[in-house]
């Protein structure tokens, strides 16, 4: 099997939600002497890249998803003793994230979780409803470089502002980044609050998270 | 200088395009729509209608004569009395009065007894009252009137419901414990409609809406097709009408199929056919409205879907418009400019049997 049928196999098998075809395709492609970093980046999140579309297009859902992680994860756990140490633990960038006070809408932030994740953000969902001053505590505590916030209604809008105002009575504002999204917001809005960016889905946040932060 | 036409972006903001922009995003709202549902497009013809009736220079604009379809409403009988906090414009009224102003002054063709909960599940306890509610409304009204709720399959989870909730579930990577959770809120569901509407109907009702199937996912319709089929069982000349909630049934489940399809992912065309095997007699699709894009792109995107779903339906299709669905902007409050367009092109271009 050559190297690109391989990474072809990876990716198939992440696509597919199943851990056990993962493994079988980890070993394989370890047997053929391929380096784990390209088994993880040509193969694995490739994969996890294709589950993103198929997400986006609604061919595949959260727990999809979240199944093709786990499955990535337990690929990605084979390979971390043939890994440089601390490579394997290496995360992008810390993120928090949550629906602002008033709003008890989960999902779609869940989800925007999951994807970040996946992609190898290290992620704090602070969960739906959230207090505005509880994003501020989690920036500090963790010393994420971004926010993202989550509003599915007109009423809650604001709170996205709010805490941009908050992050800069607290000096925080120049260190971390803010995304913002939900069913009203727009990039309009985005730009009137002074967020630094906007997301319309899940797929959307990865691609503008990577942008701004890496 | 070139003309430009008032629009609005589908956040309800004034924007001025010109015909040329607005073909553009016609076009494009529909190759959208095309994309996605893997449906046919409009042809040359119906994109020049779609112009003409955008670019009409009247502030509102109305079907063709003959063309008129009927018009029902969801919450209405509360919409008079509810203030601000529920789009209701806070006059003092009960809900007969509501029903009632409807059908003698807005000129509703049916019309729906809704509570202020709006879910099946919190009407459980106000049974009696709604029994009692709906007799009075059929006793003093002639068109027909249904009752009406959303099936909201979230309040079963906790902290609302019994059920432990699919999203802490999944968050946790309890994948098979979070289906199994939607499973068992699913059974429960599907049986306190059943259990509900068999008293209404003991009532007086003329039948059910269901309102919003699929906002907590597949487990919701999956949840509100098997009531409907079990109410057709019991009541083989009860009206049903099955709205639903978005235009993409969301796999929050993932697997969970009625009549061998799987739910999840299904658009519009594709929902069509399960809800009428199910025993429904109306189908009320969705397609929502993004915020980001102008009417015309939402327009083309949504008569593309509803087009498909009219001709995939055995049974008639009353598609959904209000705020953010059917081409109209996200707004509390729809402007009539907006509103009066998308209707008309739903019923002259889509073919849809009703509002």
């Amino acid at each position: 099997m050559s190297k690109e049928e391989t990474f072809k196999l990876l990716s198939d098998a992440v696509v597919s939600c199943k851990k056990d075809a993962v493994v079988a395709a980890v070993e394989k492609a370890k047997s053929e002497g391929i380096e784990p970093a390209e088994i993880i980046e040509k193969g694995l999140a490739s994969g996890m890249n294709d589950v993103g579309i198929m997400f986006e297009r609604g061919k595949l859902f959260l727990p999809h998803v979240m199944m093709a992680a786990g499955a990535m994860e337990a690929g990605v756990k084979l390979l971390e003793a043939d890994m440089p140490k601390d490579a394997a633990k290496k995360k992008l960038a810390v993120i928090v994230n949550g629906t602002v006070e008033g709003d008890v809408h989960d999902i779609g932030k869940s989800i925007v979780s999951t994807m970040l994740q996946s992609s190898g953000f290290e992620v704090h969902d602070l969960g739906r409803d959230v207090p505005l001053q509880d994003f501020i505590d989690k920036v500090k505590e963790t010393g994420a470089s971004m926010v993202g916030m989550s509003a599915l209604m007109t009423t809650t809008l604001p709170g996205q502002r709010e805490v941009i105002e908050m992050l800069k009575e607290q000096g925080l504002r120049d260190k971390v980044k803010v995304m913002v999204g939900g069913a009203p917001a727009t990039q309009t809005w985005a730009d009137k609050i002074g967020a630094d960016c906007y997301a319309e889905n899940a797929s959307e946040a990865v691609a503008r998270a990577k942008e701004l932060l890496l | 200088m070139t003309t430009e036409h008032m629009l609005r972006m589908g956040d309800g903001k004034r924007v001025y395009l010109t015909k040329e922009q607005i073909l553009t995003d016609l076009r494009d709202g529909m190759a959208d729509a095309v994309d996605l549902g893997d449906i046919p497009e409009l042809s040359g013809d119906e994109l020049d209608k779609l112009m003409d009736i955008i670019t009409m220079p009247s502030r509102m604009v109305g079907v063709e004569a003959g063309m008129e379809v009927p018009v029902t409403h969801d919450i209405g009988t509360i919409r008079l009395d509810g203030d601000q906090g529920n789009s209701g414009v806070g006059i003092p009224s009960s809900r007969l009065v509501g029903c009632m102003v409807h059908e003698r002054a807005f000129g509703a063709d049916t019309m729906e007894l809704g509570h202020i909960d709006y879910s099946y599940k919190p009407v459980k306890p106000v049974i009696a009252q709604e029994m009692q509610t709906m007799e009075v409304c059929q006793q003093n009204m002639v068109i027909p009137l249904l009752y009406g709720a959303m099936p909201n399959m979230g309040l079963y989870y906790t902290p609302d419901g019994p059920f432990e909730n699919p999203g802490d579930l999944m968050k946790a990577f309890k994948i098979q414990e979070a289906q199994e959770s939607m499973e068992h809120a699913a059974k429960h569901l599907t049986r306190d409609i059943v259990w509900i509407m068999q008293r209404m109907m003991a009532s007086g009702a003329d039948g059910v809406n269901f309102d919003t199937i699929g906002a907590a996912g597949d487990g919701d319709m999956y949840a509100s097709l098997h009531a409907i089929e079990a109410l057709r069982k019991q009541y083989p000349d009860m009206y049903i009408e099955a709205g639903m909630a978005g235009e993409l049934m969301l796999g929050l489940h993932g697997e969970m199929a009625y009549d061998g399809t799987v739910l999840a992912g299904l658009w519009p065309h594709q929902q069509a056919p399960l809800v009428a095997k199910a025993g429904a007699n109306i189908f009320g699709p969705v397609v929502n409205t993004n915020t980001s894009k102008s009417f015309a792109w939402n327009l083309g995107r949504a008569v593309t879907f509803i087009k498909a779903a009219v001709k995939a339906s055995s049974i008639p299709c009353h598609v959904n418009m209000g705020m953010g669905v059917g081409g109209i902007p996200m707004l509390e409050t729809p402007t009539i400019d907006a509103v009066s367009r998308a209707s008309k092109a739903m019923v002259e271009l889509a073919g849809v049997d009703g509002i």
